[in-house]
């Protein structure tokens, strides 16, 4: 139906991508002013409309509902406007190169999309400051600026005697850091080949080749943060359920960052391999693996370097190291040996930090 | 008396995924022994006769024959042993700049050494004493342990040659061998062929855009035009007519000296 009468109304061959996304936006700019507009009817009180949480968790089937006909009755309107010919924020994004030429040459404030996306902004950029319940009164409350007095006071007077233990720690922390980046290297390595599409072009292989980056990508979307919960329970909390964390992590980006370089390889010296009779391992090791390893290493390190910090906030959940000595300290409001602690943290990260910057200019 | 051809083409047409044909029912003979020249515009489709004849790139209908035994339809490890046979040189080298030169000369043994041996680089010592003498043939022996990428454009093809001569092959195809290089040391690099096809008996396929290269080097010539033979004879033939068919109209001979 809804083809039928694009077609009586255009010849433009529908584009997807645009029509998708333009519905979306439509929709959210729709339930933003929506409710921005409850918003003021409740400041000016014509309505009594509560907005805890609890009412719309009670309520998520009929918002659920609502949303679900605000896209509907968008999607009519983003089908309109296509008609038209408006240049809508989809179009922007997604039109022809020469219609791109065309939509450029209008001013920004005198373009359609330029006006929605401004109005939605802005109006999104109201309600979040009610969704988020921003309010000057509770930063500027004498109870609570005493208090924050305090804890810096003692933040900034660390308790020096935690030191040797803290330093054990963050040790403790650079190990786990280490091994989740080390062993995933030899695993990254084999596997990144299998995730590059210009080695991947036989039909077969490129089957794996989705297969294996939609895995890659799963495993990259859980945060290493929910991995280490997932290993405290399977191995304990500890320092290896942390480096578990980490190292499935760090498989899944160095996966993906060694297949882009892959990807980004020269296609000459593999012809010139190719040329000589050499079977697939050979061109990967000798035509490939050449121009990879230097940016293999340099992302490595920088891996290790993001590993560290990222081995302190998973000891907050269990992970070992100083991220669980930290919230021992803090459970127990014990400030002075959370700014020691604090402090430790903080050398080991720049260090970290100059370090893995400095190894990667030099392998420029 | 007509020698029996070394490697021919029939019928042999190319269309890439994206739509492009590169070539449009192309015969070609190769005798054994000769230096032939293939010429014509960029596009023409040399680049990818040449890559098709060694299987670089698969042929999408025609046939290919080598020594009169079929070999567009071989599969896996048959057609890396067919490439074993047919040498080839690039444009742009090719070379693996971050290995040495003598690195570099001994992967032309990749396709006859077993794999676990090439990865550890155990070449039988036989193969290092052939690669040696193959970069003394080219004259560059004294940089055997230089990276290939501190060398000049000319050394470097020198060393892709004495590569492609490391496999023993029966073919040289050298796509544009000279056209990223300087005219003198594009003269150095078409002698070198020379002598490898007169002292070593190996057959030349060589794509070049200089005519006069062509006259100076080519004992045979075929000319490609949007993907299909429009002349084949000897270098000398080519007529001022000639060329205007194979380049168009307007164009105008360029010599390098």
């Amino acid at each position: 139906m809804v083809k039928e009468r694009k077609k009586s109304m255009s010849t433009k061959p529908l584009n997807g991508k645009l029509i998708l996304f333009d519905t979306g936006f439509f929709t959210l700019s729709a339930a933003i002013s929506l409710y921005s507009g409850l918003l003021v009817c409740n400041a000016l009180g014509w309505t009594q409309f509560s907005f805890e949480q609890e009412y719309a968790v009670r309520n998520m089937q009929s918002i659920a509902l609502a949303v679900a006909f605000i896209a509907f009755c968008m999607s009519g309107l983003t089908l309109v406007f296509q008609a038209t010919g408006r240049t809508t924020l989809g179009d922007f994004l997604f039109a022809s190169p020469a219609r791109k030429q065309v939509i450029a040459d209008i001013p920004f404030f005198r373009s359609f999309w330029g006006l929605h996306l401004f109005t939605t902004l802005i109006l999104t950029f109201i309600v979040s400051f009610e969704v988020t319940e921003v309010s000057f009164m509770e930063l500027l409350d004498p109870d609570g600026l005493a208090g924050a007095g305090r804890l810096f006071a003692n933040l900034a007077h660390p308790n020096f005697e935690l030191l040797p233990t803290a330093i054990a720690e963050v040790i403790e922390t650079i190990f786990i850091a280490f091994l989740g980046t080390i062993l995933a290297i030899p695993i990254a390595f084999l596997v990144a080949f299998a995730a590059a599409k210009n080695i991947m072009t036989h039909p077969a292989a490129f089957g794996v080749y989705v297969v294996l980056r939609t895995a890659l990508n799963l495993a990259r979307s859980v945060e290493p943060l929910i991995w280490a919960i997932i290993f405290t329970v399977w191995v304990g909390v500890g320092p290896f359920a942390g480096m578990l964390a980490l190292l499935i992590h760090s498989i899944a980006s160095l996966t993906k960052q060694y297949s882009e370089i892959i990807e980004g390889v020269s296609e000459g010296p593999i012809e010139g391999i190719r040329s000589t009779g050499a079977n697939t391992t050979q061109v990967l090791w000798y035509a490939v693996v050449p121009q990879v390893i230097l940016p293999y290493i340099a992302f490595t390190i920088y891996r290790w370097d993001i590993n560290v910090r990222m081995a302190t906030v998973i000891g907050l959940v269990g992970g070992g190291g100083i991220g669980t000595m930290l919230i021992k300290y803090q459970g127990q409001a014990m400030w002075r040996e959370v700014g020691c602690i604090i402090l430790v943290i903080a050398a080991v990260v720049w260090l970290m930090d100059t370090a893995s910057a400095y190894i990667r200019e030099a392998l420029k | 008396m007509k020698k029996e051809p070394i490697l021919s083409a029939r019928n042999l047409t190319k269309t890439y995924t994206n739509g492009v044909t590169a070539l449009k029912g192309v015969n070609l003979d190769v005798y054994p022994g000769e230096f032939l020249v293939i010429i014509g515009l960029s596009g023409s489709g040399k680049s990818t006769l040449l890559r098709c004849l060694n299987r670089l790139h698969e042929p999408t209908s025609g046939e290919i024959y080598y020594r009169q035994a079929r070999i567009d339809t071989l599969k896996g490890r048959a057609v890396r042993n067919f490439r074993r046979k047919i040498g080839m040189i690039f444009q742009q080298f090719n070379l693996i700049p971050r290995h040495s030169v003598f690195s570099n000369v001994m992967m032309g043994r990749l396709g006859s050494t077993p794999t676990w041996r090439s990865l550890l680089g155990w070449y039988s010592a036989a193969d290092q004493t052939q690669a040696l003498e193959y970069l003394k043939l080219v004259g560059i022996s004294e940089k055997a342990k230089v990276r290939a990428d501190q060398l000049s454009g000319g050394q470097q093809q020198r060393v892709a040659i004495a590569r492609a001569l490391t496999q023993n092959p029966e073919i040289l195809l050298a796509d544009e061998p000279v056209a990223s290089l300087d005219p003198a040391t594009c003269h150095t690099v078409m002698d070198y062929l020379r002598k490898v096809n007169q002292t070593l008996g190996i057959t030349i396929v060589c794509n070049l855009h200089f005519l006069s290269l062509v006259r100076e080097y080519g004992t045979r010539v075929i000319a490609l035009r949007g993907g299909e033979v429009v002349f084949e004879g000897s270098p000398k033939d080519i007529t001022e007519e000639w060329f205007t068919q194979i380049y168009g109209e307007g164009a105008k001979e360029v010599h390098v000296n």
